[in-house]
C-alpha cells in the first residue's frame, strides 16, 4: 500500500526556486494497475521517482505498507528500491555487455543472493516473460519487443511489491507495444501493483485507473470502466 | 555483490577495452619493471664481486707487507719484505680471533709421469694447511712436521691430478714423479679444491700440488713464507682479526721501513655498495616518477570511465546498488588495473634480467622482496588514485545518471 499525503517537490532554492510537485495526496493500494498521466513538466516523471525512492520529496510523507520512509537514508533508500520496487524504462536500460540472464540476474547481485538461485530465478523468469530461448543473447542481439521483456524479468527477479513503468511502450511499435502491455496486465492479474507513467490514452485506457497531473498537481483521478 | 564478483566485473571491463588498459598500465609496468631490473643487476654484480674476492677462502684475510719508506739519500727504495719465520706465525696465532695463520710459498713446475706432461702450480705448506683449509684426504697420508724438517723429497696431488695423470688402477701412493726433472714421491692424494672456473683454464686443468715449504724454498730460492693468510674464528670479526694480527707480526719482525697490513676486502664491497646505493636511489626516483605518472594517467582512464558509464551507475543504483557498493566496484577495477600492471612489469623483467644475463659478465638476481613490494605499491596506486573517480562514480544521483545522455 502506498499513501502520499501532501508531497511536495521543489528544485532550487530562493528566488530561484520551482516548484514541481505542490501537495500531491494518493494511495494506491496492493494489486492495483494505475497509470499516471500529464503533459510534460506535469510532474509525472518526478512523481514516480519519488515512489521508486531514487528522489525524496521536499515536504510530505510517503509510507509504503504502513512504513513511513522520509527517514531513510542513502543506503536504506538502495535498499528499499532493491527489495520493493521493479522499474521498467522507456529506453530498457540494459547492460550492454551482460547477456539477457546476466542482466535479469543483476539486482539479486545487490541483494546477496547465491550464484546458483541467481541463476534459476533469472532463468525462471526469462522463460515466463518468454525469452526462453534467448537467455545467452547481448542485448545487441535482442530486438525492441525482446529487450523490453528482458528489462521486466529484471523487474521481477527481486519479487518486488510495486513494478514502474516509465513509458514502457514508447519506444516500441504498436504491435510490440501492446504485447508488452499484455505481459503488464498479466502480472497485475498475478497480484503485483503495476504503475504506468504515460501520455499515450490508449496505454492508460488498457489500466484500471488513471490519475492526470497538471502543474504539479492531481487534477483527475477516475475508475477506467471497458 | 562480493568482492570475488566484482573483481571479475573489473576484469572484464579491462578486456572490454584492451588497449586503452594497456596503455593506461605502461607507466605502472614501466615503473615496477625498472626498479626490479635495477636491483636483480646489482644484486647480481655484487655478487659476482663478492665471489671474487672471497673465492679462495671467505674466511681468510691475506697479510702483506707494505713499505712505510721510500726513499734513501733521495733516491727510490725497494724494501725487501723481512723474513718471516714458522716460530713468529705460531706468536700471531696467540692473537685473540686467530684460528689459523697460514704461511705458505708456491712455485710452478712441470711435471712428467706416464707420458703426460703438465706445468702445474705447487704450493709449499706447513703441517696446519692440511688442516686450516679443511682439505679432505682421498689416499695415504698427509704431509706433517718432519717433511719440512727435513726437507723430504715428497708430494700430495689432488684429485684432478690423479684423473688426469695417472691410470685409473695404478697405484699413485708411493708413484715416483718426475717435477723439473728431479724425482719427488707421491705420499698423498686429496679433493681438489679449485673452483669449477679455473679448472676450465690451461694451467690448472691438470690440478695442484702440495710439497712441504723448506722444499719449494730450496727448489726455488724462494723465501720459505711468501703469503700469509689468517682464518678466525668468527668470519664476522675476520677484518679486525686480520688487523690485530698484522700488528703483532710487524711488531715481531721488527722492521723499521715497513709494515704488515690486512688486506680489507670488506671495504671493496662497502664501496660498491655506496655507489650500487647512488644508482638504485637515481633509478628508483625515475621509476618513483614513472609510477606517479602512471597513477594518474590511472585516475585519468578511470575518471572517462565513469563518465562514460554514468548511465550505467544510474541504472545499477536503481536496482538497488548502494553507493558503498558503487565505490567498491570501482576500486577494485582501479586496483585490479594496477595490480595488472605490477605483475606485467615483473614478467616483463624478468624477461629482461634473462635476456641481461646472457649478454652480462654475472647472472642478475631477482630480488623476491623488491617483488613483492612491486606488486603491493601497484595496488597501492590503483586505490590511492582510484578513490577520486570511485567517489564520483558513487555519489551520483540515479535520477540524473540515468537522463545523462
Amino acid at each position: 500500500m502506498i499513501r502520499l499525503s501532501q508531497i511536495t517537490k521543489t528544485y532550487g532554492s530562493g528566488s530561484l526556486a520551482v516548484p514541481v510537485l505542490r501537495g500531491i495526496d494518493l494511495e494506491i493500494g496492493d494489486g492495483e494497475f494505475v497509470a499516471i498521466m500529464g503533459p510534460s513538466g506535469s510532474g509525472k516523471s518526478t512523481l514516480m521517482n519519488i515512489i521508486g525512492f531514487l528522489d525524496k520529496q521536499t515536504g510530505g510523507t510517503y509510507s509504503l505498507n504502513g512504513e513511513d520512509v522520509k527517514q531513510a537514508n542513502e543506503k536504506q533508500l538502495a535498499g528499499l528500491r532493491n527489495r520493493h520496487i521493479g522499474f521498467v524504462f522507456q529506453q530498457f536500460f540494459l547492460l550492454p555487455r551482460l547477456n539477457a540472464q546476466k542482466n535479469v540476474e543483476t539486482p539479486l547481485l545487490y541483494a546477496g543472493v547465491s550464484k546458483k538461485e541467481r541463476s534459476e530465478r533469472a532463468l525462471g523468469l526469462l522463460e515466463k516473460v518468454g525469452l526462453k530461448e534467448r537467455t545467452g543473447h547481448l542485448p545487441s542481439e535482442l530486438s525492441g519487443g525482446q529487450k523490453q521483456r528482458v528489462a521486466i524479468a529484471r523487474a521481477l527477479v527481486n519479487q518486488p511489491t510495486v513494478i514502474l513503468a516509465d513509458e514502457p511502450t514508447g519506444a516500441l511499435d504498436s504491435k510490440t507495444g501492446a504485447q508488452i502491455m499484455e505481459l503488464l496486465t498479466e502480472l497485475n492479474r498475478e497480484g503485483k501493483t503495476v504503475i504506468i507513467v504515460t501520455h499515450e490514452e490508449e496505454i492508460a485506457a488498457c489500466t484500471d485507473r488513471i490519475i492526470v497531473l497538471r502543474d504539479g498537481l492531481i487534477v483527475d483521478d477516475r475508475k477506467v470502466t471497458s | 555483490m562480493n568482492v570475488r564478483e566484482s573483481f571479475a566485473l573489473a576484469l572484464s571491463s579491462i578486456w572490454n577495452h584492451k588497449i586503452r588498459s594497456i596503455l593506461t598500465m605502461l607507466g605502472i609496468i614501466i615503473g615496477v619493471s625498472a626498479v626490479i631490473i635495477v636491483v636483480a643487476i646489482g644484486d647480481g654484480a655484487r655478487q659476482q664481486m663478492a665471489d671474487d674476492l672471497f673465492s679462495t677462502d671467505e674466511n681468510a684475510i691475506p697479510l702483506y707487507f707494505e713499505q712505510t719508506t721510500y726513499e734513501e739519500n733521495g733516491e727510490m727504495m725497494w724494501v725487501e719484505p723481512p723474513a718471516v719465520t714458522g716460530e713468529q706465525l705460531d706468536a700471531v696465532k696467540e692473537v685473540a680471533g686467530v684460528k689459523y695463520v697460514l704461511g705458505t710459498n708456491s712455485g710452478w713446475g712441470t711435471m712428467n709421469h706416464n707420458e703426460h706432461t703438465a706445468d702445474m702450480e705447487i704450493i709449499g705448506v706447513d703441517n696446519q694447511y692440511f688442516i686450516a683449509k679443511d682439505l679432505t684426504l682421498l689416499e695415504g697420508r698427509r704431509l706433517n712436521t718432519r717433511d719440512n724438517d727435513s726437507y723430504s723429497r715428497v708430494a700430495m696431488i689432488d684429485s684432478l691430478t690423479r684423473e688426469n695423470m695417472f691410470a685409473a688402477d695404478e697405484e699413485a701412493v708411493g708413484a715416483i714423479i718426475d717435477i723439473n726433472d728431479n724425482p719427488y714421491k707421491v705420499v698423498g692424494v686429496y679433493e681438489s679444491t679449485l673452483p669449477p672456473e679455473f679448472r676450465h683454464m690451461d694451467e690448472f686443468s691438470n690440478g695442484q700440488m702440495l710439497m712441504p715449504r723448506t722444499l719449494i724454498s730450496m727448489m726455488f730460492g724462494s723465501p720459505e713464507i711468501d703469503t700469509i693468510n689468517v682464518i678466525a674464528d668468527q668470519p664476522d670479526n675476520l677484518t679486525e682479526t686480520g688487523f690485530a694480527a698484522a700488528e703483532k707480526l710487524t711488531e715481531l719482525t721488527g722492521s723499521e721501513e715497513g709494515m704488515y697490513v690486512a688486506e680489507d676486502m670488506s671495504a671493496y664491497v662497502e664501496e660498491f655498495d655506496s655507489f650500487y646505493m647512488t644508482i638504485t636511489l637515481f633509478i628508483s626516483s625515475i621509476a618513483g616518477i614513472s609510477l606517479l605518472v602512471g597513477g594518474i594517467g590511472v585516475m585519468n582512464i578511470m575518471l572517462v570511465s565513469v563518465t562514460e558509464r554514468t548511465r550505467e551507475i544510474g541504472l545499477r543504483k536503481a536496482l538497488g546498488a548502494t553507493r558503498g557498493q558503487i565505490l567498491r566496484q570501482f576500486l577494485i577495477e582501479s586496483v585490479t588495473l594496477t595490480s595488472l600492471g605490477g605483475l606485467i612489469g615483473i614478467g616483463f623483467a624478468a624477461l629482461v634480467t634473462a635476456v641481461a644475463a646472457v649478454f652480462l659478465p654475472f647472472t642478475p638476481i631477482i630480488n623476491p622482496v623488491v617483488v613483492i613490494v612491486g606488486i603491493l605499491f601497484s595496488s597501492m596506486i590503483g586505490i590511492v588514485f582510484g578513490i577520486l573517480p570511485a567517489n564520483k562514480a558513487s555519489k551520483l544521483s540515479p535520477i540524473d545518471a540515468l537522463r545523462y545522455e
